[in-house]
């Protein structure tokens, strides 16, 4: 059986699948399971190019997928119908925000199997604050308020590495995971609720954009960091705030406090949730069922999700794993009524176009001739180009 | 150093990756220079140069070699960016660790097909922790060497991979070329071309629009999935006018602009064109999956580009004839020969599905007079109203058919004898209702009437030849009884036996109406 995972910026995943992987050879010493790491590029392609020449592209048996890209591949023909395998989907075992996107259709289907999620949050280091925030949790509850705390944040004498914000999932350049929590924070989206119009052009969705691109712009982040090549990721005692949607590692030992991402006054906000599903041309559907079976059981998906500061899916698992928590209260105002990415047909391929657009940006800025219609004209074709999709699916 | 054969590198490559890819030959590469000299990891980064930028394609790390996404810029004047500049190998130290770069400069083929290459600056970083001690000089020359061994068998990957495309794009040409000429004889040939379009280069869509020149409209015709599914879009019309949808400008020869430039690299336009008249428009597109169309596939595609439009016109030439051939022009109804086929299939699905099929056979009353008196020009006018009225009456599944001269017949499905009967009322009154002008007569106008017989399976028959035959005999009962009538073959036959048994009464020219 092979798998083929995603590619993350945290190299702690890939053990933990590693190690996962081990748990379950030594459980099932039959079962042979190789697994692969891919980016989501190269994910994507390796399954359109399936669908182009599937003798000469085989797929892996079980891949792991953004939820959101249930719908598209299951329309495709790619993804086995995982419900009459799975007790935990009959049975609907998930938070409810899950569910909604999961059986989007409401075809009594279910194509993936929610694994893991993470949700974009802030953290703080209160002694670096001192003198710029005396009450983070009010001043910080809103983009303004959290845009004027990064201004007033100096840094401390002799740190000549210190930055006032640190984006550990960065991959370089401005992504659409960056900017879609803040598109989210001003109620803007890609698409219309009803689905039938791309809405990259309103305004909400805009100033979404914008938020995040200022922070560049005004050298609050560095795009295409030459210091991440040199040293990897910030440490955390080098900065005074860090948005990432995991728990961090040596975050008690740096002293850092969390709170819900800017914007979100009341908690809630965008959730990214990552699904298990087995392919339509495994060779052996009930082995690779049985695999994401036993991966979404609540001891391993725990564990796994554990090992990289992340969430498992499976209710039991995840109530657990957010009573455990030291920021058990932040934790549930995130999770108190979050939004997933629609999971609809073009949903991935309006990601992309956004993502296009923000790669041309982001090379702009770097070079110091962004100026804010190029973003207008990027996300009005973005929007013609996604309009027009919506017309052909 | 010890040299490995490129088979050694990749003993069995992995499910799902062809041998030769590049990154799994990358992969082999990291994994094996780490193990070697003992790193704490290993990445491979490709060097954009238009941008400054080292995008992160693979790395190594405790065990698990993985692709990810990040693209940075290497610090001005760090061992990385000397090790570009001068592309000679630089180590480095720093609070990241021990580093050791090794530029490398691979030869692609190039994509457009030419028979170039395209050089790709690449670097690797071997990476040991800070705790662990730097690279030594000749540690660090051992390392290169191990790597640039590798770079020689990757040449001999790209060459194999090189080879397979090159023998795909010839069963591509050979088969395509036998798909679009075989495509004039097949019945659905439009499918036949979108399939053979999609097997071999398999685009997310492709799409088939034909100008219907005398509405001035570009009207859809099918689209093909990269799944192969194909289906209609006729549904799809778009006036042939400047300015009234991108498409029509592009037929029109007059589209430019932002979105088109923008389009380029995941869709084709392709007007197809016939002795330099465009008939309709092919696009294969990769929007869904936003991937670039190869320069080599839209170059092959394109050179097929007359064998596709010629193919498209022949098939649209040959329904063309197989209309003429199959249809009477004067009425604009089927022929005799179009009706035994069809007969032959509504017997079978009546007698399958235990359904009945009623057949309607009538004949112009007087006709061969009109020719006589009037001329075949009036004899034809007649004719072509009957074929009008005729038409505009039926159902969809209805067949009628000029069986011959004058006789028309009708095969009404799953109708009874009295739906049948309704409908020849329905005929007879309106084409009674026809006035025929007759210059240089008296009469000034002609008026039609129809004698219509009936019969139907399975009340009157059982057979196709019976029921042909119980049609005809119902017409000539109406023919012998005063014409400009209608007779069902049940109703004849209870009359006939009626007279039958009254001891021939009716012999004697006792005429009744049926």
């Amino acid at each position: 059986m092979l798998i083929w995972l995603l590619s993350d910026h945290d190299h702690r995943k890939h053990v933990a699948f590693k190690n996962l992987l081990g748990r379950f050879s030594a459980a099932y010493p039959d079962a042979r399971a190789e697994f692969v790491v891919k980016s989501r590029k190269s994910m994507w392609e390796s399954l359109f190019a399936h669908l182009r020449d599937p003798k000469r592209n085989q797929l892996a048996d079980v891949i792991e997928i953004p939820q959101n890209w249930t719908e598209l591949l299951s329309r495709l023909g790619l993804l086995s119908d995982l419900l009459p395998h799975l007790d935990c989907l009959a049975q609907r075992r998930f938070p409810e925000f899950i569910l909604k996107e999961l059986f989007y259709n409401d075809e009594g289907r279910a194509f993936s199997a929610p694994w893991w999620l993470e949700a974009p949050a802030l953290f703080y280091r209160p002694q670096a604050l001192k003198g710029a925030v005396a009450d983070p949790e009010k001043e910080l509850a809103t983009w303004e308020g959290f845009r004027a705390a990064l201004d007033r944040v100096k840094p401390p004498p002799r740190r000549p590495a210190f930055r006032a914000l640190s984006v550990p999932g960065s991959s370089g350049a401005a992504a659409v995971t960056d900017v879609l929590p803040r598109v989210w924070g001003r109620r803007g989206g890609l698409f219309s609720e009803d689905y039938n119009r791309a809405t990259f052009n309103r305004e909400e969705t805009i100033g979404g954009v914008d938020d995040w691109l200022e922070l560049a712009v005004s050298g609050k982040i560095e795009l295409f960091s030459a210091e991440r090549f040199e040293t990897g990721p910030q440490p955390a005692e080098d900065c005074a705030f860090m948005i990432s949607s995991r728990k961090l590692q040596g975050a008690s030992r740096a002293g850092l406090r969390m709170l819900p991402y800017p914007g979100y006054p009341s908690g809630g906000g965008l959730l990214l949730a990552y699904n298990l599903a087995v392919t339509s041309s495994a060779r052996d559907q009930g082995a690779a069922s049985a695999f994401v079976g036993w991966a979404l059981e609540p001891r391993n998906a725990g564990v796994f999700a554990e090992g990289f500061g992340a969430f498992p899916c499976l209710k039991p698992a995840f109530e657990e794993r957010v009573r455990e928590e030291k920021e058990e209260e932040v934790y549930r105002r995130l999770f108190a009524a979050p939004e997933l990415m629609p999971n609809i047909m073009v949903y991935p391929t309006a990601e992309l176009l956004l993502q296009r657009a923000l790669w041309r940006i982001s090379l702009k800025i770097v070079r110091g001739d962004f100026d804010r219609e190029d973003l207008l004209r990027e996300l009005i074709m973005a929007q013609g180009e996604a309009d027009y999709l919506l017309s052909l699916y | 150093m010890i040299k490995k054969s490129v088979n050694e590198h990749f003993p069995s490559p992995l499910p799902g990756e062809a041998f030769g890819d590049r990154g799994a030959f990358m992969r082999g590469a990291l994994e094996a220079v780490t193990g070697e000299f003992g790193l704490d990891g290993a990445s491979f980064y490709e060097h954009d140069l238009k941008n400054g930028l080292l995008r992160l394609r693979l790395r190594h790390v405790a065990g698990v070699t993985f692709e990810h996404q990040e693209n940075l810029r290497p610090v001005p004047g760090s061992a990385a960016a000397r090790a570009l500049e001068t592309q000679g190998r630089t180590a480095g130290k720093g609070s990241g660790g021990s580093f050791l770069y090794l530029p490398f400069t691979f030869e692609f083929c190039d994509p457009s097909g030419a028979r170039a290459t395209v050089p790709c600056s690449s670097l690797i970083r071997l990476e040991r922790s800070p705790r662990r001690r730097g690279f030594t000089a000749s540690e660090s020359a051992k390392a290169e060497a191990y790597l640039r061994s590798y770079l020689r068998d990757y040449y001999k990957a790209e060459f194999l991979s090189l080879n397979r495309k090159y023998d795909k794009n010839i069963a591509a040409i050979t088969e395509l070329t036998e798909v679009f000429a075989t495509a004039l004889r097949v019945r659905d040939s439009f499918r036949h071309i979108l399939s053979g379009i999609q097997t071999y280069f398999g685009f997310d869509r492709v799409r088939l629009y034909l100008i219907d020149e005398k509405n001035r409209k570009l009207k859809g015709e099918l689209s093909a999935d990269i799944r192969g599914q194909i289906k209609s879009i006729s549904y799809e019309e778009i006036p042939l006018e400047a300015g009234a949808h991108r498409f029509a400008d592009i037929v029109l020869g007059r589209s430019s602009g932002a979105f088109m430039e923008r389009y380029k690299d995941c869709v084709l336009y392709m007007p197809l064109a016939v002795q330099g008249v465009t008939i309709g428009l092919l696009i294969v597109d990769n929007l869904l999956s936003q991937q670039k169309i190869e320069p080599q596939e839209l170059a092959m595609l394109k050179s097929f580009g007359g064998q596709i439009a010629l193919a498209v016109d022949n098939s649209r030439l040959f329904d063309k004839v197989e209309e003429l051939s199959l249809y009477d022009e004067l009425t604009k109804l089927p022929l005799r020969r179009y009706f035994n086929q069809r007969y032959q299939e509504e017997f079978y699905r009546a007698e399958r599905f235990k359904q009945p099929l009623a057949m309607v056979w009538a004949d112009i009353d007087y006709f061969k007079e009109v020719n006589d008196t009037y001329g075949h020009q009036i004899g034809d006018k007649v004719l072509k109203e009957a074929g009008r009225v005729i038409l505009s009456n039926l159902r969809k599944i209805d067949f009628p058919c000029r069986y011959g001269g004058d006789e028309i017949i009708i095969l009404l499905p799953q109708a009874t004898g009295e739906e049948a009967r309704r409908l020849a009322q329905r005929l007879s009154q309106e084409l009674n209702e026809v006035r025929i002008p007759v210059p240089f007569s008296s009469a000034k106008e002609l008026r039609v009437t129809l004698s219509i017989g009936v019969a139907t399976f399975p009340g009157d028959a059982a057979t196709m030849d019976s029921l042909l035959e119980k049609a005809d005999d119902a017409l000539y009962w109406v023919k012998s009884h005063g014409r400009a009538g209608i007779a069902l073959y049940s109703e004849v036959a209870a009359e006939k036996a009626k007279a039958a048994a009254a001891g021939g009464e009716a012999k004697n020219g006792d005429t009744t109406k049926v």
